[in-house]
């Protein structure tokens, strides 16, 4: 054989038509020589294909469970999934393909949790009275009962009046037999809902429409009084809510106080919001009443229409009370006569943490009265005053109360009018405090 | 807001928590040796921390001041807008109210005028009505536009205030939000730089802690050797000291042990004869001994045998002594019973006897009454008969024959008279007598066995030579004397005794002035008595009788 330098090129063509049949592609992940998937494989992948049929999950052993539900589909019908599978990485994934922003530590760390309340709160967000069939909220409460601890519901549409209402123009006869029909509920109804979620501890509501955008109507925003009994009805059914929030509903004082009726001795209510309503006195009666009958620690009525006569009675409640550890009354009208009831009252409490007095039109008298309230007071943890016309007096006031208190962190005097020196020395009193608040709990982790 | 501020709140905790926990391990190492320094130095980073914490918590509450300021800015706004609102509502009502006031006020005058219209009746003077009619309506109608347009033209004005404050709301949200932004922004690189610092603080710590303790490491190192140099020389030279110290002592040792090794030499020579000699002794001793208590055991073995020898005679002797005993016993139970036995039989037998006796003696009374009766009443019978037969004789000698009669003798029957009284006495000592001897023969039987050997062997041949009943007396009186003797000894014959020293007594008695003629048997004299009856028989003697015969005869022919 001649030896040349250069290689036979008969042999290379030959050889480069054979490496066409038999062209391997190195780049190719999926490529192996297993051609034939294990048996184990193959029926795996007919559970998760027919997993509909026959969901097959708890008689696998670990790992093949971990194949099925890496595979399954988020779109399997929740009747079958729901009390069936507990792994989060399915319903992370379920999460995932519905909603873009997950934030899993606003659920508990449980995607499954998450999952579960987005959808029932879209479920009730979208349903329409009379239109959409209550079976879809019932159906779904059995199977999320055990997962749903909180409902933000962020709008609750009013049943569709349109159509009826071009009719009511024709057929004006029929009108008041309409009426009756047209609205059985004004909006969904709880009561249906809230006695079968039993783990449910948290429940916002807001009953407008969101994205109206041009088609906006008042009667988008009612919170019509029969939706007001049918709410309060299903708030006293359900026994584990610890918080309830229900704002910017045009809540008035009848409304509240048929709240507040049912809310009286609510076993586990622990917070209640009922903040950018337009409560007036009346329902700040009947909220200081509900403060001594329950056991509520935080109170928001921020923005509401509690006047004098309100805040009186709000803090002849206050006096009594002894569970309340949150009072936020910012932006009410309650004046100086509301300012110094509750200053009087907190005279006597010693329960009460926060307190949150800002925006009430309060002046010089209030000043005082909560003078002495920080002189004598060693609860009270936050104060705050802002946009409250207490003026140079008010702040001298203040300041003189503020030099006795040990235990005031915050205390907010921001756009009160008060004198530049009066505020220094507020502030300066509360770093202190600060500073001893931490020390003290640095000394208690310590010995911990 | 909220969601912000939870996540500030966190992270200050975060922080605290942090500088807690570094405070921690500082601490614990402050408890080393060299306290004083590392204190001083963990203060040094803890001051860093410390501060760094102040700034923190002091840049985090200026940024959150800044960022609430806006919502505080929003609410004094707020409540601003909304006194002003409710002045405005106020005057808006007052107005309307005044409106409403002016419009019915006005509205009444037109009605009026409606009314005043109605009562005139000239056309001019209608026409001018009308006219000002419509000119107060129209008036009405314009001051009710004019209100209309106020109130069209605020409300446009607040829709537009509206948007206004939409945008205004807008842009305060960015403004907002930028600044959280920048907050987020600020704090973390502060916190970045003050980790940094903290860090860097504890770094510069730990370096100088390090190059201090490596500085105070080499130094005790360096004294260290050189205390060991020191000592390594001082060791040397006192090592030589005791080398020579010890080669002297050595020395000496020997000396003394070679001394002490030759005295204790002889000492164990002496030590050893004498423990042969011991054990010479010993042995003999021993020997000696060992034969002592062999005898000794032998002598031993001997007692003990003749102890159980002895022992079993013992036994022996005590069982024969028993059984001797038992029978003694026995036998004596046996003699009590006999003699009781006999006792009673004597008893009963001599009771039988006296009885007998009794009874004999009665018969013999009542024969002998009964004799003497029959005796009497025969010899009366007799004595009448024969006084019959001498009365008859007499009758016959004197009537018949005319004969004298002469009374034959009747001496004789005195004889029977006589003998009477004197007989029942020697009749009672006899009685007495004969009633000895039996009692005598009776206890002479009962003594049958005993006088064997009661009395003595040349007794009976001596009483043999006397009379019977002094033979039997004597016999009785040794009987007796001997079974006072044996009474002493035994109470075998208590009763025996009794009744035979009754009897004896009795015997004694009686026999003391004994006599043999007293102990005659003698019954009645009969042979005298055969011959008082031939007498009497023949009282009336047989001449007389054939006379009578001859008589009777005679007499008997002639009836």
């Amino acid at each position: 054989m001649s030896e040349s330098p250069y290689p036979p090129v008969a042999k290379h063509n030959l050889a480069r038509s054979r490496s066409k049949t038999r062209w391997i592609i190195a780049e190719d992940p999926d490529w192996s020589l297993a051609l034939v998937p294990l048996l184990s494989q193959l029926c795996l992948q007919s559970i998760v294909k027919n997993f509909e049929k026959k969901p097959i999950l708890e008689e696998l052993g670990p790992d093949h469970k971990d194949f099925v539900l890496e595979r399954l589909s988020p779109s399997l019908p929740l009747h079958l999934t729901a009390n069936l599978i507990s792994d989060d990485g399915y319903w992370k994934r379920c999460c995932n393909e519905r909603w873009e922003l997950c934030d899993v530590s606003k659920y508990g760390h449980s995607w499954k949790r998450m999952f579960f309340e987005r959808h029932l709160e879209n479920i009730i967000e979208l349903f329409i009275p009379d239109l959409t069939d209550p079976k879809t909220v019932l159906d779904m409460a059995p199977l999320c009962k055990n997962y749903v601890k909180r409902l933000d519901i962020s709008q609750l549409l009013p049943p569709i009046k349109e159509p009826q209402q071009a009719e009511e123009e024709d057929d004006s006869d029929l009108t008041c037999d309409s009426d009756s029909y047209v609205t059985s509920v004004d909006h969904f109804d709880f009561g249906i809902l809230l006695n079968k979620l039993t783990n449910l501890e948290e429940l916002h509501l807001v009953y407008r429409v969101k994205h109206c955008g041009m088609n906006f109507e008042w009667n988008l925003f009612e919170f019509t009084t029969r939706d007001c009994e049918c709410l309060a009805k299903a708030l006293k059914a359900c026994k584990t809510l610890k918080l309830l929030r229900l704002h910017q509903s045009k809540v008035e004082d009848e409304k509240c106080r048929l709240l507040v009726k049912s809310l009286l001795d609510h076993p586990s209510l622990r917070e209640l919001d009922l903040s950018y309503n337009i409560i007036g006195d009346r329902g700040a009666r009947a909220i200081g009443k509900l403060l001594n009958r329950s056991k509520l620690e935080t109170l928001n009525v921020c923005n509401n229409n509690i006047r004098g006569p309100g805040g009186q009675a709000l803090a002849h409640a206050l006096s009594k009370n002894s569970t309340l550890l949150s009072l936020n009354l910012r932006l009410n009208c309650l004046g100086d006569e509301g300012g110094q009831a509750i200053g009087q009252a907190l005279l006597n409490n010693s329960t009460l943490l926060h307190l949150h007095l800002g925006g009430n039109e309060m002046s010089e008298p209030s000043a005082n009265a909560l003078s002495k309230v920080l002189a004598h007071n060693n609860t009270l943890k936050s104060i705050n005053l802002s946009c409250n016309r207490l003026g140079k007096d008010g702040g001298k006031a203040l300041e003189e109360g503020m030099s006795h208190n040990t235990t005031v962190i915050e205390c907010d005097i921001r756009l009160t009018e008060v004198d530049q020196e009066s505020s220094v020395c507020i502030n300066q009193v509360v770093r202190t405090n600060q500073r001893k608040a931490r020390k003290k709990q640095a000394q208690e982790s310590k010995t911990k | 807001m909220l969601g912000f501020s939870c996540s500030w709140n966190t992270l200050t905790f975060l922080f605290m928590k942090f500088s807690s926990s570094v405070r921690l391990p500082r601490q614990e190492l402050g408890e080393g040796p060299c306290e004083e320094e590392v204190t001083e130095e963990a203060r040094e980073s803890q001051l860093q921390v410390e501060q760094s914490e102040r700034r923190m918590i002091n840049l985090q509450s200026d940024g959150m001041e800044l960022v609430t300021n806006i919502q505080t800015a929003a609410d004094a706004k707020e409540s601003g807008q909304r006194t002003e609102e409710e002045e405005a509502t106020r005057l808006r009502m007052e107005r309307l109210e005044n409106e409403a006031k002016c419009s019915q006020q006005k509205f009444e005058e037109i009605t009026r005028g409606w009314e005043m219209t109605k009562q005139k009746t000239t056309a001019q003077e209608l026409q001018d009505a009308l006219n000002s009619q419509q000119q107060q309506c129209a008036q009405l109608l314009e001051d009710k536009a004019k209100l209309i347009h106020d109130l069209q033209r605020e409300l446009k004005a607040r829709d537009d205030c509206y948007i206004k404050d939409l945008k205004k709301a807008a842009e305060e949200e960015d403004l907002f939000i930028e600044r959280m932004e920048s907050l987020i922004k600020t704090l973390k690189k502060t916190y970045r730089e003050e980790l940094d610092q903290i860090e860097n603080a504890y770094e510069h710590e730990r370096r100088v802690l390090l190059t201090a303790n490596r500085e105070k490491w080499e130094q005790y190192m360096k004294d260290r050797r050189n205390l060991e140099l020191e000592n390594l020389t001082q060791r040397l030279n006192k090592m030589e000291e005791y080398e020579e110290m010890l080669e002297k002592l050595r020395m000496e040792d020997a000396e003394e042990y070679n001394i002490t090794k030759k005295k204790l030499d002889t000492h164990v020579q002496m030590l050893r004869l004498q423990v042969q000699q011991k054990k010479a002794s010993d042995y003999l001793n021993q020997v000696v001994l060992d034969y002592n208590y062999r005898l000794q055991t032998k002598k031993e073995e001997e007692i003990t045998t003749i102890k159980s020898q002895q022992k079993r005679k013992m036994a022996k002797m005590q069982d024969v002594m028993k059984n001797l005993k038992l029978k003694c016993a026995n036998k004596e139970k046996q003699s009590r019973e006999e003699t009781q036995k006999l006792c009673k039989d004597y008893k009963r037998t001599t009771e039988l006897y006296k009885h007998k006796q009794k009874k004999m003696r009665h018969i013999v009374a009542v024969d002998a009454q009964e004799f003497e009766d029959v005796w009497l009443m025969n010899e009366a019978e007799v004595r009448q008969l024969v006084e019959r037969a001498l009365h008859i004789d007499r009758l016959i000698y004197e009537q018949q024959l005319g004969l004298t009669w002469e009374r034959p003798h009747t001496a004789f029957m005195k004889l029977s008279a006589q003998e009477d009284p004197e007989k029942p006495a020697q009749r009672s000592a006899q009685e007495a007598a004969s009633q000895l001897i039996h009692t005598g023969t009776a206890t002479q039987a009962s003594l049958g066995m005993e006088e064997g050997f009661l009395i003595e062997k040349k007794l009976p041949k001596l009483l043999s030579t006397v009379e019977k009943d002094e033979q039997m007396s004597v016999k009785l009186a040794a009987v007796f004397s001997v079974s006072a003797c044996w009474a002493n000894f035994s109470d075998v014959s208590h009763s025996n005794s009794t009744d035979v020293m009754c009897s004896c007594r009795s015997a004694r008695e009686i026999s003391a002035p004994h006599e043999p003629s007293f102990l005659r048997v003698a019954g009645r004299d009969n042979s005298e008595d055969a011959a008082y009856w031939e007498s009497l028989a023949e009282a009336i003697p047989e001449v007389k009788l054939k006379l009578w015969d001859a008589l009777h005869d005679a007499l008997q022919k002639h009836q």
